[in-house]
C-alpha cells in the first residue's frame, strides 16, 4: 500500500468549524474553553516577548541557567511517558481490562510530548541549529543528545501506533507500541540522566533520577487517566470504566508507596551521608514549601484517598488526581530548581556581589505565560482529538 | 602541538584587575558582571576591627580551568564544546544551541552567555587572537604587573610552567571531581 493511500484510510471524523465550537455549554465546559483560549493567547504573547528579548525575558541567570520552562517540559514528557505506559498495558501487554484506555492514553502521550516540545523550543536558544547539529555532530556522551533523539523517535513510534490503533490493526499497533514504549523508557531515563550526570551538583548526581523518572511517569500516567476518564464520563462511570479505574487506583497505591519509600531514602542518605553540597541542600529542601507541596499533593493525599476506600472511591480519585498533578508539577519544578540551589562558589566569595547564599529564582511573567501556553496547547489538542478521532474502542 | 596550561602564583595577586580588563579588551568581551571570562575572587579580611588579620585577605584569580576531562564537553549534545588541537576547551558558536547544559555541568562556574551571539562563551586562552598569530602568551598573563600568571606548554619539560610545577607545590580546584584542570595554584 502506498503511503498516500495508507494515510487516506486513517479513520478521521469530518469536522466543520461549527462542530468544533459546538459543545455542551455547561459552566465547567465553558470555563475550560475560556481558560484554554486565554492560555493560548498568553502563549502567543509569551513567545513574542521571548522573540523580542531572548533569554532576558526569562529570570534565568548564569547561576540558575535552567528555569520554569525546563520544569514544564519535563512535566509534559513525564506525562507522555506515563500515558504511554498506561496505554501499553492493554495493547502491548494484552491485559484485557486495560484495552479500552489504550487509544485515549496513546493519543494523550502524543499531545503531551508535542506540548513539551512546544515549550522547550522557546527555552533552547537555537532549536533549528539543534536539529541540524544533533545529526551532523552528535555528542554521544551527552544525556541531552540521547534524551532528545530518543524522544523524537518515540514520538514517531507513538504516532504510528496510534494510527494502527485507529485502523484496528492490533498486530502492528502492538509492534510499534512495544518499540515506542522501550524507546520512550530509554528516553525518559536519559532525561533523569541529564541530572544524574551532573558531578558538579551532588544533590542530583547519581543513578537515582533515571529510575525515579520512570516510576513517577507511571504515577503521572495513572493520574492523567483518571482525569481524562473523569471528564469523559462526567464522574458517572459505567461498569467497565469503574473496573478499569479501580484497578488503576490499586496499582497507583502501590506505586505511590514505592515512591515514598524512594524519596525517604534519598532524603535520608542525602542528609545523613553528610556529603558537602548535598546534605545542606537536602536540609534546605526540607524547609521549602514547594517540597511539601510535592509530598502532600502528589503522594500523601492521593494515597490517603486510595487506602481509605481500597481503591474503590474513583470519584475521589478523580479529585485526588487533579491534586496529584499539581503535586507532580511541583515535583518537576523542585527537581530543576533544587539542582541549582547551591552556588558553585568559585573563589569569588565576595566578588560580583555573589554572596554564598542559596540561589534564588522565581519565574518571570514571560516564562509563566509560555508555560500556561503549553497547558493551553495540550487542552486544545486533546479537545480536537476527541472531535477528530474515535478515542474509544 | 602543545598542551597549554596556566600556573597561578595567586599569593602575589594584588586585585588590580588588569587581567580582567586586558581579557575584555583582547577578546571583545561585553562589559557587565555576567559577561566575564576571568575574575578575581576575594577572601575577605578575617577578624573584627581593630584585630584584623591582613594576611587572611587573599585574592584568587580564576577562569575556565581547561579541564582535561571536561564535564562541559561531555554533556554538550552537539559537540559545540570541543578540545582543540592544543587541548584547550573551546566552543563553536555555530553549533551551540544554548541548552545551557554546560553551564550547569561546569563545576567552576566558568561559562556565561554572550549576548551578541546568544551562545555560551568562556576563556579560550586567547586562542583566536594571540595563539592564532603564533604568539605563546595570553592577554591576562602579559598584563599582570606582579607576574601571577605563568602560561605555557605542559608537555614541554623546559617550559617555564613545567619548571615551576616541578619545583613548587601546587593544587588544582575541586580535584575530587576528576576533571583534571589545567590551572594550577602555586603554594
Ligand atoms: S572549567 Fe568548566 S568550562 Fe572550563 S573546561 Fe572545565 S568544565 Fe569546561
Ligand atoms: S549551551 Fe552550547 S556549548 Fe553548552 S552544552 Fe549546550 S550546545 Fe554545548
Amino acid at each position: 500500500m502506498h503511503i498516500k493511500e495508507f494515510i487516506t484510510t486513517i479513520p478521521v471524523k469530518k469536522v466543520t468549524l461549527r462542530d468544533i465550537v459546538s459543545f455542551e455549554k455547561t459552566p465547567i465546559n465553558l470555563l475550560i474553553a475560556v481558560m484554554t483560549l486565554l492560555f493560548l493567547v498568553l502563549f502567543a504573547v509569551g513567545i513574542t516577548t521571548y522573540i523580542l528579548h531572548g533569554h532576558h525575558a526569562y529570570n534565568v541567570t548564569k547561576e540558575h541557567p535552567w528555569g520554569l520552562l525546563i520544569a514544564v517540559y519535563i512535566f509534559f514528557v513525564v506525562s507522555s511517558t506515563g500515558l504511554c505506559i498506561v496505554g501499553s498495558l492493554g495493547d502491548v501487554f494484552g491485559f484485557k481490562d486495560y484495552m479500552m484506555i489504550s487509544k485515549r492514553a496513546i493519543f494523550g502521550s502524543i499531545i503531551t510530548i508535542v506540548s513539551g516540545f512546544a515549550v522547550i523550543a522557546f527555552e533552547i536558544g537555537h532549536p533549528i541549529t539543534m536539529v541540524i547539529y544533533n545529526i551532523l555532530t552528535p555528542g554521544f556522551t551527552s544525556a541531552i543528545w540521547w534524551m532528545g533523539t530518543l524522544y523524537g523517535l518515540y514520538m514517531t513510534f507513538m504516532i504510528i501506533e496510534f494510527v494502527f490503533l485507529l485502523k484496528h490493526n492490533m498486530k502492528m499497533a502492538k509492534i510499534f507500541g512495544l518499540t515506542g514504549l522501550l524507546v520512550g523508557l530509554a528516553a525518559h531515563s536519559n532525561l533523569g540522566g541529564v541530572f544524574g550526570f551532573l558531578n558538579a551538583r551532588t544533590i542530583s548526581n547519581g543513578v537515582f533520577y533515571p529510575m525515579y523518572f520512570i516510576l513517577t511517569a507511571f504515577i503521572t500516567g495513572i493520574f492523567l487517566s483518571f482525569i481524562m476518564y473523569g471528564f469523559k464520563y462526567r464522574l458517572k462511570f459505567d461498569e467497565k470504566a469503574t473496573l478499569l479505574l479501580t484497578n488503576l487506583a490499586k496499582i497507583q497505591g502501590l506505586l505511590i508507596a514505592i515512591l515514598m519509600f524512594f524519596v525517604t531514602w534519598k532524603m535520608l542518605s542525602d542528609v545523613y551521608g553528610g556529603m558537602p553540597n548535598r546534605a545542606e541542600v537536602a536540609r534546605h529542601i526540607f524547609s521549602s514549601a514547594t517540597f511539601w507541596a510535592e509530598v502532600f499533593f502528589a503522594m500523601v493525599i492521593p494515597l490517603f484517598i486510595i487506602l481509605k476506600s481500597a481503591g474503590k472511591n474513583i470519584v475521589g480519585m478523580f479529585w485526588g488526581s487533579l491534586i496529584g498533578m499539581v503535586g507532580i508539577f511541583f515535583m518537576r519544578y523542585n527537581l530543576v530548581h533544587d539542582t541549582q540551589l547551591k552556588p558553585l562558589q568559585m573563589l569569588k566569595t565576595s566578588e560580583y556581589q555573589l554572596v554564598p547564599t542559596w540561589i534564588e529564582y522565581f519565574p518571570s511573567v514571560t516564562e509563566v505565560m509560555i508555560s500556561l501556553g503549553g497547558l493551553g496547547l495540550c487542552l486544545f489538542l486533546y479537545y480536537m482529538g476527541t472531535k477528530l478521532f474515535n478515542l474509544d474502542e | 602541538m602543545a598542551r597549554y596550561g596556566m600556573a597561578l602564583d595567586y599569593k602575589n595577586c594584588i586585585n588590580c584587575k588588569a587581567c580582567e580588563t586586558a581579557c575584555k579588551e583582547e577578546n571583545g568581551v561585553l562589559l557587565g558582571a555576567d559577561n566575564h571570562r576571568i575574575w578575581v575572587g576575594m577572601k575577605e579580611i578575617e577578624g573584627e576591627y581593630p584585630n584584623l588579620s591582613i594576611a587572611s585577605n587573599t585574592f584568587y584569580p580564576s577562569q575556565c580551568q581547561h579541564c582535561d576531562e571536561a564535564p562541559c564537553q561531555e554533556v554538550c549534545p552537539t559537540n559545540a564544546t570541543y578540545y582543540d588541537k592544543d587541548g584547550q576547551v573551546r566552543i563553536d558558536a555555530d553549533k551551540c544551541i544554548l541548552c545551557s547544559y554546560c553551564i550547569n555541568a561546569c563545576p567552576y562556574d566558568a561559562r556565561y552567555v554572550d549576548d551578541r551571539t546568544n551562545t555560551v562563551d568562556k576563556c579560550t586562552f586567547c586562542t583566536d587572537t594571540r595563539l592564532a598569530r603564533g604568539e605563546t602568551t595570553t592577554a591576562c598573563q602579559n598584563t599582570c604587573p606582579t607576574k601571577v600568571r605563568i602560561f605555557g606548554d605542559l608537555d614541554d619539560p623546559n617550559s617555564e610552567i613545567s619548571q615551576v610545577l616541578q619545583n613548587r607545590e601546587h593544587f588544582t580546584l575541586k580535584s575530587n571531581l576528576g576533571t583534571k584542570p589545567k590551572l594550577f595554584y602555586l603554594i
